[in-house]
């Protein structure tokens, strides 16, 4: 099969098997929030408010998509689907099994992070073209914040990369397949790469604790404050779909991928993603925000030092490991 | 590190409560139990003999800070019961739509004609559910308890001067029980 069609097949299917997991993350969201708050959460579309996620797709499609007359029109129409788009994309990297992968680039991890990376310039064109001094606001939080995250997330998914010698995902995955999940083995770096590297999505995924540039007590919804309709349902949709699939890529760095106990295979990855994206929920309905100086010193003070150091510890228990020194 | 241990307590928090039965119920599908003195709506009630107590006063018109009540007195009629002559009302709405529930119209009434009762259930599915007429402000009668407030009990316990004997029949200002109850007063908070 050339690459192409390979690209293509593989991409729909994972892109639409996504798409429909966050739709249902969204319930899986709301459920969870609503029995931790003891609520019941959506119980009339559907059994159990099952079908609430197509019924909400059907309310943002039906409405009227509202554009401030001092808007940049252009502007303001292309960011949200750039949104999307840039989410949706790091998930075309992810091995979901052991050959089940979209594109296996040889610089996976790169890519990865280049895209993620790029979904701050949707924001900031976005804020910039509402001419709305919150969204605006909120998207110089949101560059602010994504610039700060992008060091320790960069610095602590080198970790892996350092570890099993090369950027490409599928090599990782096999790397740790053969010598033991980089969280547990070598001990320490991997670990606290990991806990880093979490955190660090959490800020560029805008989620609670880090929700800062939409923070609604402040900035009415950030950078969606002028957007509605579908326009709106793509902003919605990224954050979900940046939060699954950084919770896909935190399980392939971190936690083996697809390896698991008794049978390799996409279950093990499906599950390790969901546990991830429950305890982000949990997270979200647990904590409160942080100010925008705590944030700064959260990645400056302590997550940028702490991942150098662990990626030191990287350095030098390969090293050790390769029987130099 | 205290902020790690606060957030390890806290989700255990969490975790605890996803756990728990939900409190909320589905309220039209199902209902709780709602308490004995639940005030709902509305009633006009008749006294022992059938007549309607209402004398169109217009007091309860006048005190309703929604103003969604509207009577429109009667003429005075000599009453079948007792001889004597007596207002009537011809009619007498209440719009529950903007009832606040606050009671006033209860506790100013001279004739205890006007009480709120716990059934039937509020709120309805239309406006016109929520607009009592004097028929069904008649008809909610039946669901008085006995023991229901009326202007004079509440009276009695919330402002027991009120219905102690009326200005004329205590004793002239200036004697000294009248000063002494003066200076009670003044002292009260």
């Amino acid at each position: 099969m050339s690459p192409l069609v390979h690209g293509l097949l593989y991409g729909a299917v994972v892109g639409s098997v996504l798409l429909t997991a966050t739709a249902w993350g969204v319930w899986v969201e709301r459920k969870l929030g609503a029995r931790i708050h003891t609520r019941l959460g959506p119980t009339m579309v559907g059994p159990a408010g099952l079908l609430q996620p197509l019924a909400d797709a059907l309310k943002l499609l039906q409405k009227e998509t509202i554009i401030p007359r001092d808007a940049d029109r252009t502007l303001f129409r292309i960011a949200p689907p750039f949104m999307a788009i840039f989410s949706l994309a790091t998930a075309a990297v992810v091995p979901l099994a052991p050959d089940l992968v979209a594109a296996d680039l040889d610089v996976g991890v790169l890519y990865v992070l280049a895209v993620s990376g790029l979904m701050l310039f949707p924001v900031w064109v976005s804020g910039w073209a509402s001419n709305n001094k919150y969204a605006l606001l909120g998207a110089m939080r949101a560059i602010a914040q994504g610039v700060s995250y992008e060091v320790p997330l960069v610095l602590s998914a080198l970790v892996p990369v350092v570890l099993a010698g090369s950027m490409s995902l599928s090599d990782i995955v096999a790397y740790q397949v053969e010598h033991g999940w980089f969280v547990a083995w070598p001990p320490g770096p991997g670990l606290v790469a990991f806990v880093i590297f979490f955190v660090a999505s959490l800020a560029e995924a805008n989620r609670i604790p880090f929700d800062i540039p939409e923070a609604e007590s402040e900035l009415v919804a950030g950078v969606t404050t002028e957007y509605s309709g579908m326009k709106f349902g793509f902003f919605y949709l990224a954050e979900y779909l940046h939060t699954l699939v950084s919770s896909a890529v935190a399980s392939v760095l971190f936690l083996g991928g697809w390896h698991g106990p008794f049978s390799d295979g996409l279950h093990w990855l499906v599950l390790k993603t969901l546990v991830l994206f429950l305890f982000v929920i949990q997270l979200r309905w647990t904590l409160v925000r942080f100010r925008a100086d705590q944030l700064m010193t959260l990645a400056w003070k302590w997550l940028v030092p702490v991942s150098l150091v662990a990626l030191m510890a990287a350095a030098v228990a390969v090293l050790i490991m390769s029987g130099g020194a | 590190m205290g902020y790690f241990l606060d957030t390890a307590r806290a989700l255990g928090v969490t975790i605890r409560n996803a756990f728990r039965k939900p409190v909320t119920v589905e309220y039209p599908k199902v209902k709780r139990e709602r308490a004995e003195r639940y005030r709902a709506s509305f009633a006009l009630l008749h006294d022992e003999h059938g007549e309607e107590l209402c004398i169109g006063c217009l007091a309860c018109e006048r005190i309703c800070p929604s103003e969604i009540i509207t009577v429109e007195p009667g003429p005075k009629v000599e009453s079948p019961v007792t001889g004597k002559k007596r207002g009537t009302v011809k009619n007498l709405t209440l719009d529950l739509n903007a009832c606040i529930y606050c009671e006033l119209c209860v506790q100013v009434c001279p004739t205890d004609a006007i009480v709120m009762v716990r059934e039937p259930e509020r709120p309805g599915y239309s406006r016109e559910e929520l607009f009592l007429s004097m028929e069904r402000l008649y008809e909610n009668e039946k669901h008085k308890p006995a023991a229901w407030a009326t202007a004079t009990k509440l009276v009695d316990m919330q402002d027991p001067k009120r219905s102690a004997p009326a200005p004329a029949e205590r004793e002239p200002a200036g004697t000294t029980a009248a000063k002494a109850a003066e200076a009670k007063e003044g002292e009260a908070p």
